[in-house]
């Protein structure tokens, strides 16, 4: 997404050893770490209509099955659908005995409501769902005849999930209990069992257990529906059977004719925060409006690590050294030092531990079930074969801060230096070499990895604990694609 | 511009258009600025409350096996062509309150009923036709039948026929009817 | 890559005091109901018809060759009226592309061949890609990126879109270009 519209010429390393976009990383500023959907937590933060954009609690959310309780899809299409009103004039049923003149005033033309889908032209009246006199909501639900058989296995399957975690905790506490020389935190702080339960939101054992004793499995039986008669000799119109995504689509029904479609209710969206797995702070928070697109967190690779773009090239030649233009960015408000190296040039990063702070500690055993091999930020790289090189000029370039005002002048400066085509506020044109190993074959993909030095200075406010450290020096690799090897 | 577009009292027909050929535009019609109407295979018809949007095409194609005196293409009244759709039928008939939405496109030999909605940029080439009421829709062409015919446009006729004389150029209506129409486009028509 | 300049004959374009560069091969009917923010490209064979309603524009949108905005219609029980079309800011509207929409937010790409249904609302940082077909009154939450006919979600937009399209929008600008007259 880097180029909008175009592939994704220039993919950073990130930690995890994913290839990715610029745009898809994220900055962790307390690890100083690139980092990518697939290695960091995401959170569910609300739920939220994407038609109506109505905020909707989380409990409520789950009561509703996560979908919105006035928004509709269409059956037919799964378009959106809309509210259409019509004038219409009410039937007044008039019971012949209480006289004609006490209700004349219900005669006026009456707004009622019906679906519309706007994209099959579907609508509520197709099914003969009758109109409603409110704009929004009232629509009648259906149940399911088999609600109250599905509730009772999802009860029972419940219970049986938390007799099996009760062991699990039995189990542990056991182990616990061999070792012997520490002490539990039930036992430290006098918590009973029952209160550690209560605490958790758990119910109390006995009812799970009455779930599981009362429960009937079902009983197979060979009596079954006759076929109706004409069922092979009937003419099939295919327009009155519904496809199977419509059959699927409300899969407690399964309706088989197009006359049994109903509205479906519209899934609800969720806003997510992401979270870094190794240190667990928040890489992005939105804000909780729906609408709105700001964020109170937003750690992205695109502001804090410095941005390559690809300007031009010329064809790449097996065994011959050809010209690469690139575009180096400053995303940061301060300046920044950059070099561009041999990825195997890079430094192995220093191994050090963290000291953990005692409350930590103490949260992390509170949580007793997290399976905490889930979080681990696991760190590896990437076997990418490259077909050239970018040889290293071997100078410091220095980028200006970012200056929203600098956009204004923009005769772009032109320094004579071989290596520098010009520099632009914040922004910098480099010439570099490519150095394309003689064995590549033509029409092979070209590609190119390079490896940045860049100074970074952390603006977090320093923990009384950390060292005053604000300056440090960072890496990242980047591979760049060049089209094709040309075959000459 | 040909001597042969028959422009009937009570149409709205903008100037900046391209009309080719043997035309005829109905009472209470309304044509959109940029849009192409070309009568080379025969001549077109148009009747009463049509809406014909930018960048619309209606050709009557020129075809081999064509009779003679050519048949015309007639097109039924309450018809609504959108944004950028393509008509290229010389297949003589389109019935009533037909949507042609924006950018769809209808090839020759497509007989279409009335009622029909040919989905945003739908395209039918085959040779067919559409029962009355038929909706396509979709990049798959789905079809599906509508329960009721698609509500009339006359409201909307009726606001840009008052609103479009004073922003655009417009043909003058040359030809007078016979006998005097009920119809007329002027006085609202009750909605059916 | 970089994107490429792109040259317009000097004497099709006419460019006024806020930057607007709007070709003379476009149709803008009600030009009094029409306002461009600044810095607004309209290429030509574009039509805008604010004779329907008013249509408004922020600044940095480009309105590409032969597409369409027109502002919708709703029918009520008295009549037929069309609501005022609003555009926002960095915008970028593809080729042939029809947009019928009530509200385009800012920072929205739409793509070429596009179909954008009556009475659609665009939220802020959205993209509809090429050939897909909006119905009409869809809702198009923020951060998603709509592709079909109808068209649907198919995945979600970085969070720096914002800046994302301000440069495409800004360098588009940046790049178009009057030939150099010899």
């Amino acid at each position: 997404m880097a180029y909008l519209t175009q592939p994704d010429y220039v993919k950073y390393i990130c930690s995890c050893g994913q290839l990715k976009p610029i745009t898809s990383l994220y900055f962790c500023r307390h690890c100083l770490k690139i980092r990518c959907g697939f290695c960091i937590c995401h959170e569910v933060d609300s739920h939220y209509c994407a038609n109506c954009l109505e905020n909707m609690p989380s409990s409520e959310a789950r009561l509703k099955k996560n979908r919105c309780s006035s928004c509709f899809d269409c059956p037919s299409c799964f378009h959106t659908l809309s509210t259409r009103a019509t004038t219409q004039q009410r039937q007044v049923l008039q019971d012949p005995a209480a006289g004609g003149d006490t209700k004349v005033e219900s005669k006026q033309p009456k707004k009622m409501y019906y679906l519309s889908c706007f994209n099959c032209r579907w609508t509520s009246r197709d099914v003969g769902i009758p109109d409603q006199p409110v704009a929004s909501g009232g629509w009648p639900e259906r149940t399911n005849p088999h609600a109250a058989r599905v509730n009772q296995l999802i009860d029972y399957y419940k219970a049986i999930a938390q007799q099996e975690k009760q062991e699990k905790i039995e189990r542990e506490r056991k182990k616990f209990n061999i070792r012997g020389k520490y002490i539990t935190l039930t036992d430290k702080t006098g918590l009973t069992g029952a209160m550690a339960r209560n605490i958790a939101g758990l119910p109390s054992s006995e009812s799970s257990s009455s779930a599981i004793a009362n429960f009937v499995p079902s009983v197979a039986t060979a009596e079954v529906d006759e076929l109706p008669e004409d069922i092979f000799t009937k003419e099939v119109n295919l327009n009155q059977i519904t496809s199977m995504p419509q059959r699927l689509a409300s899969p407690d029904w399964q309706p088989v004719s197009v006359s049994r479609l109903h509205p479906l209710a519209k899934l609800l969206s969720v806003k997510r925060s992401q979270r870094c797995r190794a240190c667990d702070h928040n890489l992005t928070k939105p804000e909780y409006n729906p609408g709105s697109i700001k964020f109170k967190i937003e750690l992205l690779a695109y502001y804090h690590v410095p941005e390559v773009k690809i300007i031009s090239h010329e064809p790449v030649k097996p065994g011959e050294k050809t010209a690469l233009f690139l575009k180096l960015t400053n995303p940061t408000g301060h300046e920044m030092q950059l070099r561009l190296l041999q990825p195997e040039d890079i430094p192995p990063p220093e191994e050090k531990e963290e000291p953990k702070s005692i409350d930590k500690s103490l949260e992390r055993s509170l949580v007793l079930e997290k399976d905490t091999t889930a979080f681990k930020a696991i760190e590896r790289q990437p076997n990418i074969s490259a077909t050239s090189r970018v040889t290293s000029p071997g100078v410091t370039l220095t980028l200006a801060q970012r200056d929203d005002a600098a956009e204004y002048d923009d005769d772009a400066q032109h320094d004579t230096n071989d290596i520098i085509l010009w520099r632009k506020s914040n922004k910098l044109g480099v010439r570099l070499e490519l150095d394309t190993s003689a064995e590549a074959v033509g029409g092979s993909p070209a590609r190119a990895l390079v490896a940045l030095q860049y100074s970074y200075r952390n603006t977090v406010p320093p923990a009384p604990s950390a060292a005053a450290c604000r300056d440090h020096t960072l890496y990242t690799t980047l591979l760049l694609d060049l089209g094709t090897v040309s075959s000459n | 511009m040909s001597h042969n577009v028959k422009i009937l009292p009570g149409a709205t027909v903008c100037e900046d258009c391209t009309l080719e050929g043997d035309i005829t535009i109905g009472g209470g019609t309304v044509i959109h600025p940029r849009v192409t109407i070309i009568a080379e295979g025969g001549p077109i018809i148009i009747a009463e409350y049509c809406i014909i949007e930018e960048y619309s095409t209606i050709i009557h194609k020129k075809s081999d096996k064509q009779e003679n005196p050519p048949k015309p293409l007639f097109i039924g009244a309450h018809n609504v062509f959108e944004v950028g759709c393509k008509l290229e039928s010389p297949c003589g008939h389109i019935g009533e309150s037909n949507v042609f939405e924006c950018r769809s496109f209808v090839g020759e030999e497509v007989k279409i009923g009335s009622g029909c909605v040919i989905g945003a940029a739908c395209r039918l080439t085959a040779p067919q036709t559409l029962a009355d009421n038929t909706v396509i829709w979709g990049s798959d062409h789905h079809i599906r039948e509508a329960l009721e015919k698609q509500p009339s446009q006359l409201l909307q006729l009726d606001f840009l026929s008052k609103v479009m004389p004073n922003y655009h150029r417009l043909r003058k209506p040359n030809v007078h009817k016979r006998q005097p129409s009920t119809r007329q486009s002027t006085e609202p028509s009750p909605k059916p | 890559m970089e994107l490429p300049d792109t040259y317009y004959n000097k004497s099709e374009y006419v460019e006024t005091a806020s930057g607007n560069k709007v070709s003379r091969q476009t149709v803008l009917c009600g030009s009094q109901n029409i306002v461009l923010h600044g810095k607004v490209i309209v290429q030509s064979d574009a039509i805008i018809r604010g004779d329907l309603a008013n249509v408004k524009t922020g600044r940095f949108c480009i309105i590409s060759k032969g597409s369409v905005i027109r502002p919708p219609f709703k029918k009520f029980s008295k009549g037929v009226a069309f609501f005022p079309l609003q555009m926002g800011d960095h915008v970028f509207v593809g080729e042939h592309t029809v947009v019928n929409a009530a509200v385009v937010g800012s920072y929205v790409y739409i793509g070429k061949n596009v179909v954008i249904g009556r009475r659609c609302v665009l939220k802020d940082c959205c993209m509809i890609e090429d050939n897909s077909v909006l119905p009409a009154e869809t809702v198009v939450p923020s951060f998603a990126r709509y592709s079909g006919s109808p068209a649907k979600l198919i995945s979600t937009l970085p969070e720096a879109m914002p800046d994302l399209m301000t440069e495409f929008t800004k360098s588009y600008y940046q790049h178009f270009l009057p030939t150099t007259v010899q």
